[in-house]
Parts: structure tokens; C-alpha cells; sequence
């Protein structure tokens, strides 16, 4: 149902170790962010794309969907960036409209190319450790870094029951079709709430029997999972180490430069 | 046809193109990357006064009742579930709840900020909705600003003693309309415009989302209002384990 947990499964990275993936993940995602330069997301993007596909064997094309996903905040969000309403048009291209001007600057533009490249060089990041990483993984690994223990709980809980509820509503929503629940936007309305509303009822039932099951099993207030741990390779720590030193020196030389690069 | 009808239908074109291949309208998730380091460090401070006492607060609950555990969970799965669902929505496209409102209405605005960031976390792994150094943001106009707002609409309106369903009509579309209005300016304090400073540039964003975020606070407030309904005439005995007491 949600493609990224289904896909992360599938990659032939799932087996590396988390803790380095995480690492790896977050200190690029870092880079990219501090730099805000065209180079270095370009680089990072060709990095981990080349990991997601070719490495990890996540299709291209299922690749380049999911890269799409949040084409439509960066497309608005830039966009405003760069257009401007004002009395006086500025240097790049300016449009009349009574005694406005919509306009913007070759400042502007080049600010708004910058930032599209450093937040789909983050995406992909994201994506790194998302499609390579089974969130129990990543649960361990914040277990680690000392998330307290209540909320990795919490989070264990939240996780197992997003497939159970997603299970419910969809198999509501079918009958809902089935039934011809959702043939205008009126009775589609209706439809949700009332999907939701027995959701939530339902969800709130079986949480009732998950705890009485747990208790039945001798529950004292901590759930135990049997963590499967893949030691690290020293060459993957090595060439982790390499390439992030090199990321970090180049963001250095571009602060240092004045970052137009 | 004149040059300027055609310039007229290209651009009209254009824009419905532009929005008819999008793929959904997601709710307002700042996206990964896209704020400078400094607000992103920024926001996630200031988010945590509220997750501090949100936690405090959910280890007292959970100290007098640990069955309070697998509800809460539940819970949270049930927000990220509402919110990652697509809508049938005003303008045809699909969009998604916040479930900020709904949220706050059922479990309060505290335990919300804690279920909320981790609601966003998932959203973030799982659905590429947000990210993680945006996660201070998003963190402060969806599971703080937003739910704080609609409790305190739907606190006062019932102090007003005005209709139900218009409680929480107004609770949960005022409480979308916050995080759209929050969101916007985050968005403008990080990039203030070129002419005429941060105001411009948040009257700008605004502008920039109004056609999704409007049409998604109606219909979330139309949803919401009938969620609540039916689950005060189906659910009592489940809303009271939840400690959502009716007072009508």
C-alpha cells in the first residue's frame, strides 16, 4: 500500500549496515543544505541516485515518479520566489500591468535554480535512506541515539498499525465503490466521514484487544523485538569517511568563495 | 483572433496544464531541503517547549493508565491514515486532510504535538511528504500551531454555546486555514522578496497556495464536522476511553 515500505524491502542495500546508511543519509543531507550550491547538488544528486538505482536495484522509473512527489510545492513556493509585484521592473524580465510591473531579477532566478537543485539533491537523500532502509532499521538506530524509550514505543506501535488501519479503510472504501458510494462529490463526502468515523471505531477496538493480548503475554511496559544487527564492512566505513570529507571541504571552499557556485 | 487573446489562451493553457497534472495536492509540508540551515535549527527549537511538556504529559498519562499506550498509538495511525488518504475535494483535484483539526478536537492539542511529529516523521519516510531538516517547520504549523488554534476555536465556541456542527465546522477549517497561514510565513521569513521585504513576500505566498489550501480548509471542516457527528452518535463508549467528554 505505501510503495516506499514495499520497495525498501526489495533493495539489495537492505542488508548494509542502518546505522551507516543513517549516517550517511543525514551528513549528506547536511552538505547540501549548508552549501546551497548548484555543484555540490548535483553531485550529491548523481551520488545517491546512482546508489538508489544501480546499487540498490529500485527502478528507474519508479525512481523518477517518486522524485515528482513534491514537484508541485516546489513548483508554486519557487515560483513565488521569483516573481515579483513592484513599481520598478527589475533586471531580468518584467511585464506591465497598469502601473505595476510583474516582474523579477537575474538575482532572484538564479536563487530560485539554486534552491530547486539543493532541495531535489535532499529528496533524493531522503530517498536514500527511505528506499534502502526498513523502518525498523531506522528505529534501531534512533534506539542508539538515545530517542527516548517511550516514544521509539510509541513509534514501533504507530508503524504496525498504519498497515492495519490502512488495511480497514481501504477494504471499506471498496465496498464503497462496490456500492456505487463514491459516484459524486456529495455522497463521496458522505462516504469518508462515514469511512472514517467506523475506522475509528474499529482501530479503537483492536487497540483494546492488542493490549489484552499483551497482557496475556506478560506485558511489563517494554516491547521486546528481536533487533537483527549486519556489522559494517571497513570499506564501506572507509568510503563513507572519504567521500563526506570531500563533500565537507568543498562546502567549506564554496562559503568561503561567497557560495555562488 | 488577436496576438493578445492567443498570449491570453496560452497562458490560461498553461496554467490548467499545470495543475492538471499534478499529481495531489498535499497539505502544506515545507519540502526537504528547501529551508536554510539557520530556520531549520530555528523552528525545531522553538517546537520544543511544546514536545517537552507534550512528552511530560503523555508519560503522566501513561504512568496512571499504560493501556493509554496502544490507544495513543492507534491514534497516530489513525491520523497518518486520514492524511495520507486522498479526498474528493471542490475543485476535482485529489487532495489530503491535515487531521490537525480532528486531532485536537479528539485527543487535545498536547498529546497531538507528540503524535503529530511522529505522524511527521513517518510522512516524511514513508510518503516523501516533508523531510527531515524541514521537520522543525512542519512540526511547528502542523502539530502545534494548527492544533492549538482549533482547540481554542472550539473551546470558545462552545463557551458561545453556538451550534455543533458549526463548532466544529469553524474548529477544523480555521485550524487548516492557521497551518496554510503559519506555513507561508516560515516560507517568507526564509526568503524575503527582493521589493518590499518579508510582508510582500508572505502576501505572495499565500497568494501562491490559495487555490489548493482554501478549498482543502472547506472541505476538511465539512469532513471533519461529519466525523464528529457520527462518531458522537455511533461511538460513545469509545470516545469516553479516549477521554472525550461531550458536553452539549
Amino acid at each position: 500500500m505505501i510503495i516506499i515500505d514495499k520497495l525498501c524491502y526489495y533493495s539489495k542495500l537492505r542488508y548494509v549496515n542502518a546505522t551507516e546508511k543513517f549516517l550517511f543519509s543525514v551528513l549528506t543531507l547536511t552538505a547540501c543544505i549548508l552549501s546551497c550550491s548548484i555543484g555540490i547538488a548535483v553531485l550529491v544528486l548523481t551520488v545517491t541516485g546512482i546508489l538508489t538505482v544501480y546499487k540498490g536495484k529500485i527502478p528507474l522509473s519508479r525512481y523518477i515518479k517518486l522524485m515528482a512527489v513534491p514537484i508541485v510545492f516546489l513548483f508554486l513556493s519557487t515560483f513565488a520566489i521569483f516573481v515579483n509585484v513592484s513599481k520598478t521592473p527589475l533586471d531580468a524580465f518584467a511585464f506591465s500591468t497598469g502601473s505595476y510591473y510583474i516582474t523579477g531579477s537575474v538575482q532572484g532566478l538564479f536563487r530560485g535554480i539554486q534552491l530547486i537543485c539543493t532541495a531535489l539533491a535532499s529528496v533524493s537523500c531522503l530517498y536514500f535512506l527511505s528506499l534502502n532502509t526498513p523502518m525498523t532499521d531506522i528505529l534501531n538506530v534512533l534506539r542508539k541515539l538515545h530517542v527516548p524509550a517511550l516514544i521509539l514505543e510509541l513509534m514501533l506501535l504507530i508503524y504496525r498499525y498504519i498497515f492495519v488501519i490502512m488495511h480497514l479503510a481501504s477494504d471499506i472504501t471498496i465496498s464503497q465503490n462496490s456500492r456505487l458510494g463514491n459516484i459524486c462529490p456529495s455522497t463521496a463526502r458522505k462516504s469518508f466521514a462515514a469511512m472514517a468515523s467506523s475506522v475509528f471505531i474499529l482501530s479503537i477496538r483492536r487497540s483494546r484487544e492488542l493490549y489484552d493480548a499483551l497482557e496475556a503475554r506478560c506485558y511489563n511496559g517494554t516491547l521486546r523485538v528481536v533487533s537483527e544487527d549486519y556489522p559494517a564492512k571497513i570499506s564501506e566505513i572507509l568510503s563513507i569517511a572519504a567521500f563526506e570529507t570531500l563533500l565537507y571541504l568543498a562546502v567549506i571552499v564554496i562559503r568561503l568563495s561567497g557560495g555562488t557556485l | 483572433m488577436t496576438q493578445k487573446q492567443k498570449k491570453q489562451i496560452a497562458a490560461i493553457t498553461a496554467f490548467s496544464i499545470a495543475f492538471g497534472i499534478c499529481p495531489a495536492a498535499n497539505a502544506m509540508h515545507i519540502m526537504e531541503g528547501y529551508l536554510p540551515v539557520t530556520y531549520c535549527v530555528a523552528w525545531g527549537v522553538l517546537c520544543l517547549p511544546f514536545l517537552v511538556t507534550g512528552f511530560m504529559k503523555l508519560k503522566k498519562t501513561l504512568g496512571e493508565n499504560r493501556r493509554a499506550l496502544t490507544l495513543l498509538a492507534m491514534s497516530g495511525a489513525f491520523i497518518f491514515v486520514i492524511s495520507s488518504l486522498k479526498i474528493p475535494s471542490v475543485t476535482g483535484s485529489c487532495s489530503h486532510m491535515t487531521g490537525t483539526g480532528l486531532g485536537a478536537i479528539l485527543f487535545g492539542p498536547c498529546s497531538v504535538s507528540i503524535l503529530g511529529i511522529i505522524v511527521l516523521i513517518f510522512q516524511a519516510i514513508l510518503l516523501a511528504h516533508g523531510g527531515l531538516t524541514s521537520l522543525g517547520a512542519n512540526t511547528f504549523s502542523m502539530a502545534i500551531a494548527g492544533p492549538f488554534v482549533s482547540y481554542g476555536v472550539y473551546a470558545l465556541c462552545k463557551k458561545c454555546n453556538l451550534n455543533r456542527m458549526l463548532t466544529v465546522f469553524l474548529a477544523a477549517s480555521i485550524g487548516d486555514l492557521v497551518t496554510y497561514c503559519v506555513t507561508s510565513v516560515q516560507l517568507a521569513l526564509a526568503y524575503p522578496s527582493e521589493a518590499g521585504g518579508v510582508l510582500v513576500s508572505v502576501v505572495k505566498f499565500l497568494g501562491v497556495f490559495a487555490p489548493t489550501q482554501l478549498p482543502l480548509a472547506v472541505v476538511e471542516g465539512l469532513l471533519t464536522t461529519a466525523i464528529v457527528i457520527c462518531l458522537e452518535s455511533f461511538a460513545k463508549p469509545e470516545l469516553k476511553s479516549i477521554g472525550y467528554r461531550k458536553e452539549v
